[in-house]
C-alpha cells in the first residue's frame, strides 16, 4: 500500500516539476504557444483603416521615432540602464522636435510669467520639495558627521604635535635664558653688546601679548585667553580668586546635590574647631555653640 | 438627446472659428472611410489642410478596482484634456456591446477601460471605438504621480511630444499600436482645454516585448521667454512627472471590445496562470516531503541494519 502512494506522488510530482520549471517565469515559451494567431494582413490593414493620412502635417501628430544606437543591450531588470535608456530617448526626441519647432518658428517652452494650472497641486508640490529639503539635510548632516569625525581623529594628533611643539619651545627659551645668564655671569656682568641678541631672540615682541586665537564666544577684555569658561579641571590655571574660593568652598562643602546627606561630621572633624573664632561672640550669646 | 445637438452645434461653432486659422476652411471629407461622415466627431481625414483631430477618449474602469489602479486613471485623466470620465462599469457589462454603446452614447472616439480584476491585476483595455482594433494589455510596475519620488510638474493639458523608440517599426503589430498612442494619447492640435506650449514629452519604448511608458517635464533654464538659445539647449534637463506603466499586449482584435483576433501575444502567461503555478510548487513541496519520508522507511525495511555489536554496551 505504501508503495502505491507512493508511485502516486511520483506520478504528480513529476507532472508538477516541468511545468514549473518551463512556466516559472513568464517569458520566451515558444513552444507553449507556438499556434498564437499572428494576422499580418488583417494588422496591416486595420492599420490603413484607422491612421491618419499620411500627408497630415507633423505638428498634428507630435511624435518623433528616436533610434537608440545601441539595439536593445538593455536588460529589463537592470533598473538604472533601463531608466537612463528612456530618458536619453526621451531627450533625444525632445531635441528633434525642437528643432522642428523651431524652423516652424513655434513656441516651444513655457516662458516663466506664464501662470497656468499644473498638473500637480500646489499643495503637493509642497510636498516634494519639503521631502527633497529633508533628503538633503539628512546627507549634509551624515557628511558633517563624518568630517567632524574624521576632525576629531585628526584634531588629537595636531594638538599632541602642537603640546609637543610648546614643551620644546618652552625649554628651548629656558635654555636660553640659562645660557644668557651662564654667558654674563662669565663676562663678569659687563653688560656689553653680545646680550642684545642671543637670549632674547625669542622674544619678537610677542611674549607679553596673547595670541588672537580666543575661543569664540569670549570677551575681548577676558585675559585669562578664553580658559576660564571652559569646565573641567584640565582647563584651570587656578590664577583666578574665585577658582580659590570655589575649590575651598568646594572641598569644603562638597559639590552640591541633595541636602544634608553630603557631609557628616566624622570623629576628626567634630574636634576640628580651624573654622571658628573662639573670641568671636558677635552672634547670639545664648546660643549654644 | 438635446444635450447632444447643442453639443454639436458648440462643436461646429469652435469648428467655424477654427477653421479660420487654418489655410482653408474645412471642406466636407474626401475620402470617407468607413462610413464616418454621420458621425461628425470621428476623424474628418482631408488630404489637404484643414485635418482637424477630433479624437475624444472615454476613460472608465470597472468595478472593484484598487486604489493605486484608480489614482493611476485619474492620472491619465488630467494629462489627457480630452478624454471624458466615467462612471464605473459593471463586472457584467465588461464586454463587447454595452461598452461600444456607452462610447457612441459619449460620443468618444476611442475608450481607454481599466478593468481591475480579483483587487490584484489591472488589463487595459485600448479601443478606437465605431470600428477599429481594440487592444489588451495587462499593466504591471504602475507608480502613480503622487509619489513624491517624481518631482516634476508641467502644464495641465499642454501637448506633449511623444517618442518612440525605434523598434516600433519592427513589426506590424508594434506599428498598429504605435498608431493607436499616437491617437489617443496625443492631444488634438487646438483643442479647448489644451495649452500652447510643449513643456513635457511621453516616452513609449519597447523593452523586453513590454510597453515602457514614461512622463517627463522639459526643464530648460532660460531668461527669455520664448526665446530658446542655443545653448540652452544642452543644459536641457529631463524631470521625471509620472504616472510611470508597463503594457504588456495580450491579443489584438480586429473590432472594437471584441471582433475576431488579429493577435496573440505567445510569451504572455496569465497572472493567473503564475499564480497558481507558484502555489502548486508550494504544494509539491509537501508532497515530496512525505514521499521522502515514506521511501527512506521502504528503504530501511528492505536493507534492514546489521545489528551493532556495541548496541548493548551501554544498556543497563
Amino acid at each position: 500500500m505504501p508503495e502505491e502512494e507512493m508511485n502516486d506522488l511520483d506520478d504528480e510530482a513529476s507532472d508538477f516539476e516541468p511545468e514549473s520549471d518551463a512556466e516559472e517565469e513568464d517569458v520566451k515559451l515558444p513552444e507553449a504557444k507556438a499556434n498564437a494567431i499572428y494576422d499580418r494582413d488583417g494588422i496591416m490593414d486595420k492599420l490603413g483603416d484607422m491612421s491618419w493620412p499620411q500627408d497630415v502635417p507633423w505638428i498634428h501628430r507630435l511624435s518623433v521615432d528616436v533610434d537608440r544606437g545601441q539595439e536593445q543591450e538593455v536588460d529589463v531588470n537592470d533598473d538604472l540602464a533601463r531608466e537612463l535608456s528612456f530618458y536619453t530617448q526621451a531627450l533625444e526626441g525632445t531635441r528633434e522636435a525642437y528643432e522642428k519647432l523651431h524652423s516652424m518658428g513655434l513656441p516651444f517652452l513655457r516662458p516663466s510669467d506664464y501662470y497656468a494650472e499644473m498638473v500637480k497641486t500646489d499643495s503637493h508640490m509642497e510636498k516634494v520639495k519639503g521631502r527633497l529639503l529633508a533628503e538633503k539635510r539628512k546627507m549634509e548632516e551624515a557628511d558633517e558627521r563624518k568630517k567632524a569625525r574624521e576632525a576629531k581623529k585628526l584634531a588629537k594628533e595636531v594638538q599632541a604635535q602642537k603640546q609637543k611643539e610648546r614643551a620644546k619651545q618652552k625649554k628651548g627659551e629656558i635654555e636660553a635664558v640659562k645660557k644668557w645668564r651662564k654667558q654674563r655671569q662669565q663676562s663678569g656682568f659687563s653688560g656689553g653688546d653680545k646680550d642684545g641678541d642671543l637670549p632674547f631672540d625669542f622674544e619678537d615682541g610677542k611674549t607679553f601679548e596673547r595670541t588672537g586665537k580666543k575661543r569664540p564666544g569670549v570677551a575681548p577684555g577676558d585675559r585669562s585667553g578664553g580658559k576660564s569658561r571652559q569646565g573641567g579641571v584640565k582647563g584651570r590655571k587656578g590664577m583666578d580668586k574665585k577658582m580659590k574660593k570655589r575649590e575651598t568652598r568646594d572641598s569644603k562643602f562638597g559639590f552640591g546635590g541633595k541636602k544634608g546627606m553630603k557631609k557628616q561630621n566624622t570623629a576628626k572633624t567634630t574636634d576640628d574647631l580651624r573654622g571658628f573664632k573662639q573670641s568671636d561672640t558677635s552672634g547670639n550669646k545664648k546660643r549654644k555653640r | 438627446m438635446g444635450k447632444k445637438r447643442k453639443h454639436r452645434e458648440a462643436e461646429s461653432d469652435t469648428n467655424g472659428s477654427e477653421a479660420n486659422k487654418e489655410d482653408a476652411a474645412s471642406e466636407r471629407p474626401k475620402r470617407t472611410l468607413l462610413g464616418w461622415k454621420e458621425k461628425p466627431k470621428e476623424n474628418e481625414d482631408n488630404a489637404t489642410p484643414g485635418f482637424r483631430n477630433k479624437e475624444k477618449v472615454l476613460v472608465t474602469c470597472s468595478r472593484r478596482i484598487n486604489f493605486r489602479y484608480r489614482h493611476l486613471m485619474l492620472n491619465v485623466v488630467s494629462l489627457l484634456p480630452h478624454c471624458k470620465k466615467d462612471n464605473k462599469v459593471e463586472s457584467k457589462e465588461t464586454k463587447g456591446a454595452t461598452l461600444n454603446e456607452l462610447v457612441e452614447l459619449r460620443n468618444c472616439s476611442s475608450c481607454l477601460f481599466f478593468e481591475c480584476r480579483k483587487h490584484l491585476d489591472l488589463y487595459l483595455w485600448m479601443a478606437k471605438c465605431p470600428n477599429g482594433p481594440s487592444v489588451k494589455f495587462l499593466v504591471n510596475a504602475v507608480h502613480t504621480m503622487e509619489e513624491l519620488k517624481l518631482t516634476g510638474n508641467h502644464l495641465k493639458g499642454s501637448r506633449p511630444l511623444l517618442t518612440f523608440s525605434a523598434n516600433f517599426s519592427k513589426d506590424a503589430h508594434w506599428m498598429l499600436l504605435k498608431e493607436m498612442l499616437i491617437q489617443i494619447f496625443g492631444i488634438p492640435k487646438g483643442h479647448q482645454k489644451s495649452k500652447p506650449y510643449h513643456d513635457h514629452v511621453f516616452a513609449f519604448s519597447i523593452v523586453d516585448d513590454h510597453i515602457w511608458f514614461r512622463n517627463y517635464q522639459i526643464a530648460v533654464p532660460h531668461n527669455e521667454s520664448d526665446k530658446v538659445s542655443r545653448g540652452s539647449l544642452e543644459k536641457m534637463t529631463l524631470v521625471e512627472v509620472g504616472p510611470r506603466f508597463c503594457l504588456n499586449p495580450i491579443k489584438i482584435f480586429g473590432g472594437s471590445f471584441g471582433g475576431p483576433t488579429l493577435y496573440e501575444n505567445p510569451f504572455y502567461v496569465s497572472p493567473n496562470q503564475i499564480r497558481a503555478l507558484q502555489k502548486k510548487q508550494k504544494t509539491g513541496k509537501y508532497a515530496k516531503k512525505v514521499k521522502a519520508k515514506t521511501r527512506r522507511k521502504m528503504h530501511e525495511l528492505s536493507n534492514p541494519l546489521e545489528p551493532d555489536e556495541f548496541a548493548d554496551m551501554w544498556k543497563e
